[in-house]
């Protein structure tokens, strides 16, 4: 029944009635106006039922106008974009919104799992901790899966999210929260002061309830008050206003989280728009002027459709210019909520009844009930009729006489509760204020944030522009600018006494204190006589408090229902800690734009775009890509890396190695600290050379490895290993900075400045030198293996040349200027094609390595000392250096300890895996007989066996010994023969020909 | 003997051709938002003379004192940067600067910082290691905004300014140019940078122009 709005009031409302937004909810079509929210536009066309409750599958209705909802939950959007459990009042219409509700089968109005509200008895609080503790083992399989089908609320897409999401950061001298009364004076003081402001809002429109009350502020309807002062800060150049906006978070250090729905109000983003933008802002001053949040009184059946906060129906009724019901019943224990009865009457609503709970009469309500036609009854509600929206309600009055009425709006109203729940996200403690029986801000606030409003309990209009104006003040004065006198006095306090009434004794049915979580005045009481006595732990038992709402509409009544239950002072009992965020924030939002590839960032060596060229696949290294193999068509991955080895062991090979990490160390003391850092001497190096070093941790361990290379008496240049080198540049510094700051060294990282190759292989000279301008002699006399010097190469770019092997064989890394890493690979190839060269990936290294009995990433793993990897012999005695003496700890000297050898599996054929573990011939495969484990492994095309290396118990005194190898994991067992770990060329002899 | 055929660049002493970071990532053109002039505009600071100079222990006073003489600039205390005879100077660190140059093109600078500044500094060349983005336009701080937690406001981050900081997870090094903000990131992330800024920038309107 499309266009048929049958309780949309004429002629009230901020609504854009001169156009039309159509939109469906389960399935059936209906229309609002721009400027509804899903809320109020399914109010405005008499739909009262919108949701299952979580637990009792019961019927719900819409409670609340705000973000504090914890019914009117449904899914938005279909397909990928589904969201669930979106709060319909704070949805923004959009023409051809699709909204589903939530929780039910095989509809809203016909539920098959209601009837669990027959079993209500059996589902109090703890149920399933008592219930479902036996078998254990059917907790997982059964139990789990059985309750998470039968609860829960919606469901997500489980498709790809197909919008962008992105952070962004924000600076400001003064944050104003929320804008209404108080938040727009704030902003206003502080921006006219000349301050950077940011006003954030969460809702569309500025305003917060001036919105929704028929207020009037210097002699103008509020709302027009409002529209004002946001046109005034619009025109200010300082203040940026973020709409759909909430500051969810409290940090350290003046920093705040917010999140803002850039697209959230549109069927789908805007080409080139984000569909949400997650913000750090950053400020010197806050002002938090969240406003209240109105706390209902608790009564049988006060969960039925149709039962509403008084505040909310004044919203929905002067903002939106709906009626949300024809005839109506006040419920309130407090003078704020009469205005509902005055609106609704002006609205044409009849008004039955004003129900006051309070001890003593009041007059005033008295008053306003005559003047609205409704009887004034000081009593109770006892009970509500109507399961999908309700029909009637029972009263029973103070003297004991119960009548019925007649309604389908039952508004209500226990006074209001400062929204100072960011005031606590640092650790704060909101203090309990006995006059206006509410929480509000304590003393211990986060850095620079001051509260006004009704979020510091100043809840009367005048008190709250006053405040308002008054902090944004101070927050400039802060910043140092120099406000003007302020403009409105302070209000003469208005802390009228309060008589807080928390719920309806003896009333029929079941009251619920959190909608959202079914959890009812009962369950609180039960965990009372069950012992539970903090609000924390009542939260984790009953479940109150908890999900999308937090408990914004239940906490303090459930705190009131266990301090009575355990005759304490409510004062006394305390709150739960309220943590970020404020609202719901969407994963996306916290991703931003990193997702998939761009997750981190990706760092590409000088030579990736040729690799590509080459058909390389590719390794993630640390941020690195790195040429893992070049396969050729038709080969199977072993067969590529065999080729790659075995050229490079025959012909030539080459390999970019322009990811290990380098480091620049120059200075006078540049060999001091490097002889204080690598466990080998470095101060007596000679110029022109590069010598292999390990530096230890503190504690002994090996810490990474890498060749060294003296380029000038103050200058050298180290390598480390591609993983660590960001680790071994902080361990520099570090070693600069707090233990030797009288050295005399600088060290900066040139990882980034030089792409470098290895150039490996009994023709690898012939390349170079191909390479090379004339007049250089890189000869096996004059440029030695371990030598290095700088050159110039292919018509004067500089180059620095090092006699390096990795591989075993004759080997040189030539390094350029990255900018010329590109040209410089297709040079390398081109001079090397008459040669048979062929580049090699990391694959063909790690083979390579293995066959040479290098030590590298899993060997270096932490947990092994220079000792273990049979390095021992390297570390100098006649200095002292980093982890020697840590080092030589007894358990790290035993005889026993496990190092690092070779194996070779009795069948040549046989695959040892890494991982795998060894004990003797003879032995079992158990923890009690382990005796290492297999670090490395590969298939040695030189050798024609798979080797590995291992690091075994004892191991180099047992070469010859063989080993039973255990991998429970696959279920293999295999005999391998110990023996040195230099499978290839163990003299060295290739290197220096 | 020269073994490829390739043109010789200017302030360049090699024969061989240079490659940007950004090859084969970024080409000229719009990106994003396709109406109206650009929010956005981005370019490559090509050739470059980029080097780090870390003051010798006790020799800062005098390192003062050469950069004065040889360059009429005064090396800043802070994040912030002089200029000086083709040679700006940004504070990175206690006793450390970063150099750039138009003028001293790629290795010059380096070359010639070592030269003059012999004995009171350590020089170290960066012109390959690092690719410097000009990133201009009216949506410029909003686009930055979305990956760099530094206050752009004018007052704040005055002509000249400079920041050490990450970049959507990039170490990056940053100043400021008249209305201009420099880029200074490290070579091998030039593909994530511009992956980064295309997104960040569309709302705006992204102009990548290329220079010679």
């Amino acid at each position: 029944m499309a266009g048929t709005q049958i309780n949309r009031l004429s002629g009230k409302g901020l609504v854009d009635r001169e156009k039309t937004a159509h939109f469906q909810f389960d399935g059936e079509a209906f229309s609002g106006h721009p400027g509804d929210t899903l809320a109020s536009a399914l109010l405005a066309n008499g739909v009262r039922l919108v949701g299952r409750s979580f637990k009792y599958h019961r019927p719900r209705g819409i409670l609340t106008a705000g973000s504090e909802e914890p019914n009117a939950l449904v899914e938005l959007r279909n397909g990928a974009r589904r969201e669930p459990n979106t709060r319909a009042t704070t949805i923004e219409l959009y023409d051809g919104l699709d909204a589903t509700s939530q929780n039910r089968w095989p509809s809203l109005r016909l539920d098959v799992l209601s009837v669990n509200q027959l079993a209500t008895p059996i589902f109090g609080a703890g149920f399933y901790y008592k219930t479902f503790m036996w078998p254990a083992a059917f907790w997982e399989k059964l139990y789990e899966p059985m309750i998470r089908r039968a609860a829960g609320l919606g469901y997500p897409s489980k498709l790809t999210d197909p919008d962008h999401y992105e952070k962004s950061n924000a600076f400001c001298d003064v944050l104003v929260i929320g804008s209404g009364a108080a938040g727009l004076s704030a902003a206003l003081a502080a921006a006219k002061a000349g301050a950077r402001v940011i006003l954030c809002e969460e809702d569309f429109e500025l305003g917060g309830r001036l919105l929704a009350e028929s207020d009037e502020i210097d002699g103008k309807p509020a709302q027009e008050w409002a529209r004002a002062a946001a046109a005034e800060l619009e025109s200010l150049p300082d203040c940026r206003i973020m709409r759909r906006t909430t500051v969810f978070g409290a940090y350290d250090g003046g920093v705040y989280g917010a999140v803002e729905r850039v697209s959230d109000h549109l069927p789908v983003p805007p080409e080139h728009a984000p569909r949400q933008r997650l913000w750090r802002i950053v400020a010197k001053q806050s002002v938090l002027c969240a406003g209240g949040i109105e706390r209902p009184i608790l009564f049988g059946n006060n969960d039925r459709p149709g039962v509403m906060l008084a505040g909310a129906v004044r919203t929905y009724v002067n903002r939106f210019g709906v009626a949300p019901g024809r005839t109506a019943v006040v419920f309130a224990d407090n003078h704020d909520a009469l205005r509902t009865a005055t609106d609704l009457a002006a609205a044409g609503v009849a008004v039955r009844a004003i129900v006051d709970p309070r001890p003593q009469a009041s007059a005033a309500a008295e008053q306003v009930a005559g003047e609205a036609g409704a009887l004034y009854i000081r009593g109770g509600i006892e009970n509500v009729r109507g399961a999908h929206g309700i029909k009637s309600v029972r009263v029973k009055d103070a003297q004991g006489g119960s009548k019925e009425f007649d309604c389908d709006l039952l508004a209500m109203s226990g006074g209001w509760n400062p929204a100072l729940n960011l005031t606590t996200h640092l650790g704060g403690k909101p203090a309990w204020d006995s006059a206006l029986s509410c929480l509000v801000p304590g003393e211990d606030l986060p850095p620079g944030m001051q509260v006004a409003g009704a979020a510091a309990g100043q809840f009367s209009l005048q008190a709250c522009l006053a405040s308002g104006e008054a902090a944004g003040a101070e927050a400039a004065k802060h910043c140092g600018f120099s406000p003007s006198a302020l403009r409105r006095p302070a209000p003469a306090q208005d802390r009228a006494p309060a008589t807080p009434v928390w719920y309806v004794e003896n009333s029929r049915g079941k009251a619920f204190v959190d909608f959202q979580n079914d959890v009812a005045v009962s369950d609180v009481k039960l965990a009372a006589r069950e012992g539970f006595r903090v609000p924390d732990h009542v939260k984790r038992y009953t479940t109150l408090g908890m999900a999308t709402d937090q408990g914004k509409t239940s906490n303090l009544n459930g705190a009131a229902i266990l301090a009575e239950a355990t005759g304490r002072y409510l004062g006394a009992v305390g709150s739960t800690t309220f943590r970020p965020p404020y609202t719901p924030v969407s994963i996306g939002a916290l991703a931003g734009h990193h997702r998939g590839k761009d997750f981190r960032p990706t760092r590409l060596a000088p030579s990736h775009r040729w690799a590509e060229e080459q058909g390389a696949v590719f390794v993630e290294v640390g941020a690195w890509m790195r040429a893992l193999m070049y396969p050729r068509p038709g080969e199977a991955a072993q067969e590529t890396v065999n080729r790659e080895v075995s050229n490079t062991r025959t012909n030539v090979g080459v390999c970019d190695v322009s990811t290990l990490g380098k480091i620049d160390v120059q200075g006078p003391d540049a060999g001091e600290l490097l002889n204080r850092v690598y466990i080998n001497a470095f101060a007596k190096l000679p110029v022109g050379k590069a010598r292999y070093g390990l530096m230890l941790r503190e504690d002994g361990f090996a810490m990474d490895d890498g060749t060294t290379a003296r380029l000038a008496d103050d200058h050298f240049y180290m390598t480390t290993t591609t993983a660590n080198a960001v680790k071994v540049s902080q361990h520099l510094e570090f070693c600069q900075q707090v233990l030797w700051p009288e050295l005399d060294v600088q060290t900066v990282s040139a990882t980034e400045q030089w792409a470098q190759y290895a150039v490996a292989g009994p023709k690898a000279r012939k390349v170079i030198e191909a390479l090379l301008d004339a007049g250089q002699d890189i000869s096996n006399e004059a440029f030695p293996y371990m030598a290095c010097g700088k050159f110039t190469v292919c018509g004067g770019t500089p180059a620095r040349i090092f006699r390096l092997s990795f591989s075993g064989e004759l080997a040189y890394e030539i390094g350029v200027p990255a900018r010329y890493g590109d040209v410089l690979i297709r040079a390398i190839m081109k001079a090397g094609a008459e040669h048979g060269i062929a580049p090699y990936g990391t694959e063909a290294l790690g083979v390579m390595r293995i066959e040479k009995g290098h030590a590298a990433g899993p060997e270096l793993n932490g947990q092994t000392t220079a000792h273990d990897l049979g390095l021992g012999k390297m570390a100098s005695t006649k200095k002292d250096f980093i982890g020697r003496f840590m080092g030589e700890r007894e358990a790290l000297n035993e005889a026993g300890r496990a190092a690092m050898v070779g194996l070779k599996p009795l069948n040549p054929k046989t695959r040892i895996a890494s991982g795998s573990h060894l004990v003797k011939r003879d032995a079992q495969a158990t923890g009690a007989n382990d005796e290492g484990y297999v670090t490395s492994m590969a298939y040695s095309p030189e050798l024609e066996t798979f080797i590995a290396l291992a690091l075994l118990s004892n191991g180099p005194a047992r070469m010859g010994e063989v080993v039973k190898v255990c991998d429970p994991l696959r279920g293999n067992e295999t005999l391998a023969e110990v023996c040195s770990a230099h499978f290839v060329d163990p003299e060295g002899e290739r290197l220096r020909v | 003997m020269p073994i490829l055929s390739i043109r010789k660049e200017s302030g360049s002493v090699s024969n061989l051709e240079s490659t940007s970071a950004l090859h084969g990532f970024a080409a000229p053109g719009r990106y994003g938002k396709r109406d109206g002039d650009a929010g956005v505009t981005a370019s490559e600071r090509k050739n470059l003379g980029l080097a780090t100079i870390a003051a010798r222990k006790g020799q800062e006073a005098a390192l003062k004192a050469a950069i004065q003489s040889a360059y009429g600039a005064d090396l800043p205390d802070g994040s912030t940067s002089a200029v000086g005879k083709g040679v700006r100077f940004i504070g990175i660190g206690p006793g450390q600067w970063f150099a750039v140059s138009d003028s001293l093109a790629n290795e010059a600078l380096a070359d010639e910082l070592s030269t003059k500044l012999q004995g009171l500094a350590s020089i170290a060349d960066h012109s390959s290691g690092r690719a410097v983005m000009r990133i201009e336009g009216p949506a410029v701080k909003d686009a930055l905004a979305k990956g760099l937690a530094i206050d752009l406001d004018p007052r704040v981050f005055v002509d000249g300014a400079a920041a050490t900081s990450t970049l959507s997870h990039m170490g990056v090094l940053l100043w400021r140019d008249g209305d201009a903000y420099d880029v200074a990131l490290f070579r091998s992330v030039g593909g994530s940078f511009w992956g980064w800024l295309r997104a960040s920038a569309a709302e705006y309107g992204l102009e990548f122009v290329t220079t010679s």
